[in-house]
């Protein structure tokens, strides 16, 4: 029983490390093979100026000059000692320029995932309790509203409505000049980007425990349930919930990565100094190693949360669980 | 005085296309400790008239007239917070699929126990647990300790039924009704659950509404009949005068 267990852990592991290869190797042929010049990245303005013969000099200096192939193995040899080499924009080591953003980013996209995720439950539960009433058709209309609003759009009507007109909110960066330390400050500065990081995705999870309950609520069992003298509250929350929650957590586990890299463009518009500010910069300055750390970050955790979701909906479901050998009566049937 | 008397019952469906009266004009009685067999073709209203007594219809249908008459009390007007309460004590029911009334996500054993605990509140966690392993004995489940850890997925057709039996019969009701209950299950497991409710009645002498298209089923199980058709009750009475009139108008299934 235990190397069984062990070997399906090493199986998976194996899996995880065959797919983040899979994807650095994507993601470095993408962004080489793509259009564009590193070097304005690293000399911005001034590379128009410079002989071809000191570009070349220069190409060698950054190792742009060898095959791909050549490149990649240097990369994942240097990557492996924990190098992923320096940034062509800011000249530092890659590792310093997303340590300085990756906090501001976690904060945003895991706050707004932890709300989305107490909301979506909450909203849905109460949308299918109230199924077709007043309430539900109004939250339904609602929703189907803000989810189809683009999410730049939004940020930017806040910015306006918000920060300017009103002038309650700071409507940019993550805390003000000076006030880096100021908790009060930073929680200011993160109401109005967290606002359109919900509000962008609420509905459409909400709307996926709405339905799912709603197919729970119309199978066999809730005639039973009722029968005992339940009422249709309590057979929702207590019945027709447990059905409905392991295909919820195996999506909000998928929705995990979505959600924190899905912050990349309300970033942009707040001038929010996170991951995605970067990963936009990157991509458009060819700076090649912080665009391979910030992909296979992302990508890394997209693999991993799809691994979760499958061990979660695993272990609840006991449709699943026991199937896999876990436990469970062992009575004959006889 | 029956136990139950239903008088006048009409029952009507509401949708788009327009009314569709599914039981019209139904008046029979059940007396206390009989068990009557209500016979008919598919979709001649039987489980409805079931459903209407027990207010467990969808929203598009209505009660239209009539009353339900329990031990001189007429329920017709009753709230649906009243209503719960006679489910979980007074009437049960045991359904068509046995496979699919039990929550798939629950073990048998907190199905159970979940109906113990809403017909006897003052139970402990442990008495509970006895109840429903006395239960599951009582419907003849062997080993009730492990079996209540099962989950339905785990159990065959005839086991999972017997588990919905317990659940009905963990209500302590005075009616039974069983919607299909053996339809779905092979012959020789409908004939141990058919006795299972004659032995049931001896034991606690409740009164069954048997629903069932099937006449043999009738025969064996029931000492009266009703017969159904396009929602009307078209004749009632002992097993043997009924199958008498069956045979000369040969308008059964």
């Amino acid at each position: 029983m235990r190397k069984l267990c062990i070997s399906k852990i090493l199986y998976n592991m194996g899996k995880f490390a065959l797919r983040v290869f899979a994807l650095s190797v994507l993601v470095f042929l993408i962004s080489r093979l793509a259009p564009g010049d590193p070097l304005y990245a690293y000399y911005g303005e001034r590379v128009e100026k410079m002989s071809v013969a000191d570009q070349e000099q220069a190409r060698e200096r950054l190792g742009l000059h060898e095959p791909l192939f050549t490149q990649y193995a240097r990369w994942l040899q240097a990557a492996f000692h924990g190098d992923f080499g320096i940034s062509y924009q800011y000249k530092t080591d890659v590792k310093e320029v997303i340590a300085a953003r990756i906090g501001n980013t976690l904060v945003l996209g895991g706050l707004g995932f932890l709300l989305i995720f107490v909301f979506a439950l909450g909203l849905g539960l109460f949308c299918a309790w109230r199924e077709d009433r007043t309430a539900d058709r109004i939250i339904c209309r609602i929703g189907t509203v803000t989810s189809c609003v683009p999410e730049f759009w939004l940020s930017l009507l806040f910015l306006l409505v918000f920060a300017v007109w009103l002038d309650w909110l700071p409507g940019s960066g993550a805390y003000s000049v000076g006030e880096e330390g100021n908790v009060a400050d930073r929680a200011a500065h993160l109401i109005l980007p967290l606002a359109v990081v919900v509000l962008g995705h609420l509905w459409y999870y909400a709307f996926q425990v709405r339905n799912r309950l709603l197919e729970e609520v119309r199978a066999d069992y809730v005639l039973l349930a009722r029968m005992k003298g339940l009422s249709g509250r309590q057979v929702l929350f207590r019945h027709c919930l447990r059905g409905a929650l392991p295909s919820y957590l195996s999506m909000m586990a998928v929705a995990l990565p979505h959600i924190l890299g899905g912050t990349y463009v309300v970033e942009t518009v707040f001038s929010y100094p996170g991951i995605g500010t970067l990963a936009y910069e990157s991509a458009r300055y060819q700076d090649y190693n912080i665009l391979m750390v910030v992909s296979l970050l992302t990508g890394t955790l997209v693999i991993f949360c799809n691994l979760l979701a499958g061990i979660v909906s695993g272990r609840i479901d006991p449709r699943m669980r026991i199937q896999n050998g876990a436990g469970g009566g062992e009575v004959r049937n006889f | 005085m029956d136990l139950l008397e239903v008088e006048n019952l009409s029952v009507s469906f509401y949708r788009p296309e327009g009314e569709i009266e599914a039981v019209k004009n139904v008046s029979f009685s059940l007396g206390e400790g009989e068990i009557l067999a209500v016979m008919g073709e598919t979709g001649c209203g039987k489980s409805v008239l079931c459903k209407s007594i027990l207010k467990l219809l969808p929203d598009i249908a209505k009660i239209k007239t009539g009353h339900i008459i329990v031990r001189g009390e007429d329920i017709i007007g009753y709230s649906e917070k009243q209503m719960r309460k006679l489910r979980g004590s007074l009437f049960s029911m045991v359904f068509q699929n046995p496979m699919t009334a039990l929550n798939p996500c629950m073990s048998v054993g907190e199905q159970i126990v979940e109906a113990v605990r809403l017909r006897q509140p003052g139970l402990s966690g442990r008495e509970r647990q006895q109840r429903a392993s006395e239960l599951m004995y009582l419907v003849g489940l062997s080993h009730p300790e492990e079996r209540a850890k099962q989950y339905p997925f785990q159990l065959s057709g005839g086991m999972a039924q017997r588990c919905v039996i317990a659940i009905a019969l963990a209500a302590q009701p005075l009616v039974l009704f069983a919607d299909e209950a053996t339809t779905a299950l092979d012959v020789t497991v409908q004939a141990q659950i058919l006795d299972l409710f004659l032995e049931l009645r001896k034991k606690t002498g409740m009164s069954i509404v048997l629903v069932t298209h099937n006449p043999g089923v009738a025969a064996r199980t029931a000492d009266r009949v009703a017969l159904m058709k396009d929602g009307e009750l078209t004749g009632i009475g002992d097993v043997e005068e009924i199958f008498e009139e069956i045979m000369h108008q040969q308008n059964f299934i």
